[in-house]
């Protein structure tokens, strides 16, 4: 505890012998704090649990519970008896008039020195993590490192604390207000990735050549899979900023990007984006957009009608090696595929996902892969 | 080299609260390497050193005042006895500014080389050229240069330095996390600070430039070469050698040069693009055809000349600044709206025809019918290829064409190209006949074009 700063917990025990009005006369008696935890195992809460022994008289004890400099959760305060739960027993709490603090009532079926547990969610202290991983060069593979970050701007100082996660041991550890510490948790020296581009046709412009010199970058993504195959799986992984480099087969490095990882649950993936590739460049065009099977009333305007569409896709790779290239396809309504060269899953109802190999590019020039879509859109009505 | 010290300080463990700090040694950088990026303001730092620890516990302090480091970025590793050196935290202390505290527990006591990273802002770097047409126009000598400023507050002195090309995805700018009051942040503190420029360090312009000059001086008298490797979706430009870029430096240094690429003059014309001027754009490959195709060529800007004579005097034909290119696609670098190539489209005849009426009589349909005149007239010494583009109101259309023309594509669905290529002097003109169905007549065209 530090004295300078006035942040202290106070307790103070009154004996019950005076009348209520003058319960606010401290006496003097401040108990040592003993064990303390603090439990990060809720990303928006953080639990602090300490020991305290009360000197308590038998009958009606008043423990006067006070702090300054510090936010505390005033529903959060639980008291907790724990050497002797049959003869002690809480009777009522109550909050005096514009005071950081709280009168314990408890009653007590003889003289001890008793060990209690303070229990109260603080603001202002809490955890973050992050992730450092290098792949190697042929991207297949990542280290991956998980830090802990404590940050504690409480207003209190804890000198030594068990500190508790939602997995692992417990550590102990010491942090001073406004103090930060990093450390390393989590080290998984193999976990495979996949390297993934993404076109998605909502998300990208169509035609690269009507942007005024500007590339379209197709964002690059590295899956990783939380699971026993991966050396993960053990815990779900917290979410948390994520940069990766890349070894650069010269006993160094380069900086890939970073990404805000997801909370991971066991067996699921995470997706990270890295950065936009230039060397994929897809060209796609609407070649035909007619109306067909048309519906009249009878002032012969036309009420129902299908389209007859034609969508194509050049894909150019001018990367020297291969990769596999997503592509999301939108098309809005009820419609039927008459002819498709590339083979997709409908992901949703408007939604179509290609996975298309893409070969490296040759001596000749980059490898071309073209898409065409020809599809009727049914039962479109006029407004 | 003067801002960011790293000092060695051995804890004597008496109890953790009357701990006696003893500062023993104060390391300096041994070699630093820098990676710096373009598409953001990001370089990433390595720099080794080399630490005397005791056996036991160690605290090594880091400050950083007055640079743009990211301080959540940094990290120390050790180069040898790494199964016996355990860096088990880096400490952000209380109420001091720029601080890191490494506590290190060893096995070994000697020295050890650590590796330290970090990632800065301040150091940029950007590709420009120089294109130099011979006098027929049909070949260009294309000059590469990158150009590396470091205003990071930091001098780094004999570096390595290396150049990223590609587009990395960041979340928050390296300035920024630079500035924040605390490294990580705090809890309940909403929003990141306004960023703010690091006020230069004070520092004798004369003297730097003294420092700049001695190592001129040492080095030697051959360009330097860059390496060029691709990683990832990157590219790596390495410079050979070591760099001394004081900060408030720039330095100019030639990626790469090359003779002879042939080059198409190639003019376009498309009105709802660039209204009714034509513009110039230089057109090669970046393919081993034209003398290149071993890299991406990065984004910049390129300055276009011209030899204008025997005597190799120079005109400036104008500045085009391109996309990045990667290998094997094709360059198209546009030198802005010229005169001296015209393309004059007239409507020659515009008339309607086959009406159609529903059951009330109403007009239900039609054809528009448009005969346009296209003269094409190169008024330059070279020859030029010019790509005229015509966009229309409607997909349901015919056209027909006549007099010559090198090519034509249908672009898509309402946009069709028409590509003409002219001899130095000469001019040439083409019509075409469009016809845009309108109304039920739509049907007619959908019917026949199943």
């Amino acid at each position: 505890m530090n004295g300078k700063r006035l942040i202290l917990l106070a307790i103070v025990v009154l004996l019950a012998v005076a009348p209520m009005a003058q319960a606010r006369i401290k006496l003097v008696a401040l108990p040592e704090r003993a064990a303390t935890v603090i439990r990060l195992d809720n990303p928006n809460a953080t639990l602090i649990e300490e020991e305290r022994v009360l000197t308590l008289q038998k009958g009606l004890n008043k423990v006067d519970f006070s702090w300054k400099g510090v936010q505390i959760d005033e529903d959060s305060i639980r008291l907790d008896v724990l050497d002797h739960p049959e003869g002690v027993n809480l009777l009522s709490v109550s909050y005096p008039p514009g005071e950081a603090a709280l009168v314990w009532e408890i009653s007590s079926g003889g003289d001890f020195a008793e060990t209690v547990r303070i229990s109260y969610l603080l603001r202002n202290i809490d955890r973050l993590i992050t992730y450092k991983a290098i792949a190697d060069k042929a991207e297949t593979q990542v280290g991956l490192r998980s830090y802990l970050v404590l940050r504690n701007f409480s207003g209190e100082d804890f000198e030594k604390a068990r500190v508790l996660l939602d997995y692992g041991e417990a550590f102990e550890q010491g942090i001073d207000h406004e103090e930060t510490k990093r450390m390393l948790f989590l080290k998984a020296p193999k976990v495979p990735i996949r390297k993934i581009w993404t076109f998605d046709a909502a998300q990208l412009p169509w035609d690269p050549e009507k942007l005024e010199n500007r590339n379209v970058g197709i964002p690059v993504s590295y899956r990783i899979v939380n699971d026993a195959a991966s050396g993960l799986g053990r815990f779900a992984m917290w979410g948390g900023k994520a940069r990766i480099f890349q070894d650069d087969g010269r006993e160094s490095t380069i900086f890939l990007g970073e990404d805000n990882a997801p909370l991971v649950p066991v067996g699921e993936k995470m997706e990270l984006y890295i950065g936009d590739s230039r060397d994929i460049v897809v060209t796609q065009r609407k070649m035909k957009d007619a109306r067909i099977n048309l519906r009249k009333n009878d002032a012969s305007r036309i009420v129902l009608y299908d389209t007859d569409e034609l969508i194509t896709a050049k894909i150019e790779n001018f990367k020297d090696s291969p990769a596999m290239l997503t592509m999301i396809q939108h098309i809005e309504g009820q419609w039927d595929m008459k002819e498709c060269n590339l083979e997709y899953k409908r992901k949703n109802a408007g939604t179509l996902e290609f996975e298309i190999e893409l070969p490296a590019r040759t001596e000749d020039g980059p490898a071309v892969t073209e898409l065409t879509m020809h599809y009727h859109r049914r039962n479109v009505r006029t407004r | 080299m003067k801002r960011i010290i790293a000092c060695m300080m051995i804890l004597v463990v008496a109890g953790a609260a009357s701990a006696k700090v003893d500062l023993t040694t104060v390391p300096t950088r041994d070699t630093v390497q820098l990676t710096i990026y373009n598409s953001a303001d990001l370089t990433l730092v390595r720099e080794s050193r080399a630490l005397t620890l005791k056996e036991g516990a160690n605290a090594l302090q880091f400050s950083w005042a007055n640079t743009l480091i990211d301080p959540t970025s940094l990290e120390m590793l050790p180069k040898a006895h790494a199964a016996e050196i355990d860096i088990a935290e880096l400490v952000y202390p209380p109420r001091v500014k720029n601080l890191g505290l490494w506590n290190v527990a060893s096995e070994v006591s000697g020295k050890v080389p650590v590796e330290i990273t970090y990632l800065t802002s301040g150091l940029t770097w950007r590709a420009f050229y120089m294109g130099t047409l011979s006098q027929d126009e049909k070949t260009m000598r294309l000059q590469g240069y990158v150009r590396v400023t470091n205003n990071s507050g930091e001098d780094y002195e004999n570096a390595q330095t290396r150049l990223i090309v590609g587009k990395v995805h960041i979340l928050e700018q390296i300035a920024q996390l630079a500035q924040r009051e605390y490294p990580y942040g705090r809890p309940g503190q909403v929003g990141p600070r306004p960023p703010m420029v690091a006020a230069p360090a004070p520092r004798l312009k004369r003297a730097a430039m003294r420092e700049l000059q001695a190592m001129t001086e040492s080095a030697p008298m051959v360009a330097k070469e860059v390496i060029k490797e691709g990683l990832s979706e990157y590219f790596l430009y390495t410079i050979e050698g070591t760099e001394t870029i004081p900060t408030g430096f720039s330095k100019r240094l030639q990626s790469f040069e090359v003779e002879g690429i042939p080059v198409v003059n190639l003019y376009k014309y498309e009105e709802e693009r660039y209204g009714d001027r034509v513009v110039r754009f230089l057109s090669f490959a970046n393919d081993e055809e034209h003398e290149l195709g071993e890299t991406p060529i990065p984004d910049g800007t390129l300055k276009v000349y011209r030899t204008a004579d025997e005597q190799n005097h120079l005109a400036y034909e104008g500045q085009s600044s391109f996309k990045y290119i990667p290998v094997g696609e094709e360059v198209e670098l546009s030198l802005g709206a010229m005169a001296d190539v015209v393309v004059e489209p007239t409507l020659m005849e515009a008339k309607t025809d086959n009406y159609r009426f529903d059951k009330d009589r109403n007009i239900s349909g039609w054809d528009d019918i448009e005969t346009w005149k296209v003269e094409v007239r190169n008024t330059r010494a070279v020859p030029v290829k010019i790509e005229i583009l015509r966009n229309f109101d409607s997909s349901y259309w015919d056209l027909a064409r006549n007099g010559q023309i090198d090519a034509f594509e249908k672009v898509d669905l309402d946009t069709v190209k028409f590509t003409i290529e002219l001899a130095p002097r000469s001019k040439r003109t083409f019509e075409y006949t469009l016809t845009t169905y309108r109304g039920v007549r739509t049907e007619d065209w959908t019917r026949r074009s199943r």
